[in-house]
């Protein structure tokens, strides 16, 4: 077939159907979407009004009724402090976070060094050891960390919290890592061996800086994992000194709480603090974070 | 020179060679050891010793306070049959792996479909991907009341029927099950959406538009373009929501912990509550090891299939 590509209306039909397929298709979509969202974002909704709410109110009030003033907030906040020691609590799983997340990531890009860059004989079989550590519920662990922890002097305390915690975040850092610094250039290292530079310099300044990206990613997953966890502080560290936010949240809430249901929802506002800020301000690595637990 | 230089390599100069060689990979090697050890030791004494520990543990007849038993042989493994509560919970785990599977799939592959090429994209991923920040137990501590007798849900449904509705969602057995499965999807559907999203955008557009300019319509297109090519992805977002539909743990502890029968809600459940309620430490460990015979073995499966599949499409 023929085609005149002189002719202007033919031209002008092509230009007007590439348009077409180039316009975003069906903007009608965006209404069922806003419903959907709004749907979705309900419990959002309640939590933004309970907080707001005295005890009173929230018993005579529909849960979905807006608040008569923002003022009980602040008495709220305080109940839920006071009542299940919220800050004793953040403190220690921020510490758990902090410390636990960066020992776990560094421990794990230590362990990656060591099977990508330095010919460890049997790298293979170290590599699926510890990445045996993924496979297994966490269920299987808790009787015998139990059991342990008693015998040691562990149970109950702060160093026994990190050091589970930190155990589990190895595995997974490990495996992403281990591919990424693969696919850093072996004649960055190779260089700075020539040049006398020690193992640990080689990895210190050559291969981190270089893997900061994921590093950082690997570090955030890491804090909201430990942060967020429940199962492992409940059985092994419930003393008020030492247990975590979200044992002191569970706390709150439940049969024999007398706690209105206003403390408790500003409590869980508290305890996602962190995490929330954290995705907000760091969007981009926690995306990264999701790519990389995708591979 | 090159004559020369082959000449003068003889067998003993290349053992020598050799030799030189083994013994620089074994100084590496042994440099490698240090820095592998921290990790190793950490997994070996944290988490692979508790894991041996515990296989052993469900062959005794050990409870809290009596102190390391003798051996039981199979006895905590024929009471898991023995009693109704396993039978359960094993039934319950079953609905929830199949609910984890299919419906946040469905619903985040639904929506990442709405979501691809509309204005505002980001804002809204950001929204659907929200509930994933907070904590399992956070988020239970809000949908408890959400599903209160007088809470969200059935204040919605009063106001639409304008007639009182107190339904017990958490108290009752039939409906506790789907009530938590609902939150869970709730929390799951955006991250599976997004990495939906994120295997949709790596699909190449030349063949859907080479297809659409031949007259397909975009049922054809998805069926035959689009599911083959993101199957890949399908199936790990698959193998992460299994995995979390059979382990579950924080959710149910704290939406059903009102609900008498809670110790039936699923095994991962089962388990906590025998061992750390009851104190039946060997006989929790078995209904441990029998769950994490499942979660491997079904999750292996899964791992051969996608790998498969991935070799398909290269």
């Amino acid at each position: 077939m023929a085609v005149d590509i002189t002719d202007q209306s033919f031209i002008n039909g092509l230009i007007e159907q590439e348009r077409r397929a180039q316009r975003p298709r069906g903007r009608w979509m965006v209404v069922p979407i806003v419903i959907l969202t709004i749907a979705y974002l309900t419990p959002f909704y309640y939590l933004l009004v309970t907080i707001f709410k005295t005890s009173e109110e929230y018993a005579k009030k529909g849960v979905l009724e807006l608040p008569a003033s923002l003022a009980p907030f602040t008495d709220n906040v305080i109940q839920a402090w006071t009542i299940a020691n919220l800050g004793q609590a953040a403190l220690n799983s921020l510490s758990y976070a902090v410390v636990g997340g960066a020992i776990a990531v560094a421990f794990a890009a230590s362990a990656a060094f060591g099977m990508t860059r330095l010919n460890l004989i049997g790298a293979n079989g170290w590599f699926m050891l510890i990445f045996t550590g993924t496979l297994f519920p966490f269920q299987m662990y808790l009787v015998p960390l139990l059991f342990g922890y008693q015998r040691l002097g562990l149970i109950n305390s702060w160093l026994g919290m990190l050091l589970v915690y930190v155990a589990i975040c190895i595995p997974f850092p490990l495996l992403v890592l281990r591919n990424s610094f693969s696919s850093i250039t072996r004649e960055v290292d190779e260089a700075a061996r020539i040049e006398g530079a020690s193992e640990w310099r080689v990895f210190v300044s050559m291969i981190i800086p270089n893997a900061k990206g994921p590093l950082i990613a690997l570090f955030l997953l890491q804090f909201t994992f430990i942060w967020n966890d429940l199962l492992f502080s409940s059985i092994l560290a419930n003393g008020i000194g030492v247990r975590s936010i979200m044992v002191a949240l569970q706390s709150l809430q439940g049969t024999y709480s007398t706690i209105g249901p206003n403390v408790v929802i500003t409590a869980t506002l508290i305890s996602s603090i962190p995490t929330v800020l954290l995705f907000v301000m760091l969007r981009k690595y926690f995306m990264g974070g999701l790519q990389l637990g995708s591979k | 020179m090159i004559t020369t230089a082959s000449t003068t390599l003889s067998p003993e100069i290349l053992k020598d060679a050799r030799r030189r060689e083994r013994r620089v990979a074994w100084r590496q090697t042994r440099t490698a050891w240090l820095f592998i050890a921290p990790a190793v030791f950490m997994v070996g004494s944290f988490l692979l010793a508790p894991v041996i520990f515990n296989v052993i543990l469900s062959f005794t007849r050990w409870q809290k306070f009596t102190g390391l038993d003798k051996f039981a042989g199979f006895a905590n493994y024929q009471r898991l049959f023995a009693v109704p509560y396993f039978s359960e919970a094993l039934a319950n785990t079953a609905i929830w792996v199949v609910g984890a599977m299919v419906l946040p799939l469905a619903f985040g592959l639904g929506l990442a479909l709405l979501l691809r090429n509309i204005p505002l994209q980001e804002t809204f991923k950001s929204l659907f991907f929200l509930p994933k920040v907070l904590a399992p137990t956070a988020v239970g501590a809000i949908w408890y009341y959400v599903y209160a007798p007088r809470g969200v849900i059935n204040s919605a449904v009063s106001g639409v029927t304008g007639s009182p509705y107190d339904m017990g969602w958490l108290y009752s057995a039939a409906t506790v099950t789907p009530s938590v499965i609902v939150t869970f999807v709730w929390q799951t559907v955006g991250i599976t959406m997004v990495l939906l999203l994120l295997g949709l955008a790596a699909i190449p557009r030349d063949p859907i538009e080479a297809a659409r300019v031949d007259g397909a319509s975009s049922g054809q297109i998805f069926r035959h373009i689009i599911w083959p090519l993101l199957l890949p992805t399908v199936l790990v977002v698959t193998i992460l929501n299994v995995a979390a539909g059979f382990t579950t743990f924080d959710l149910l502890w704290v939406m059903a912990s009102d609900f008498p029968g809670k110790r039936t809600l699923s095994l991962a459940v089962y388990m906590y509550y025998e061992s750390f309620s009851n104190g039946a430490w060997a006989y929790g460990s078995a209904v441990a090891v029998v769950l994490g015979v499942m979660v491997i073995a079904v999750t292996a499966a899964l791992a051969v299939i996608q790998s498969r599949v991935e070799k398909n499409i290269r």
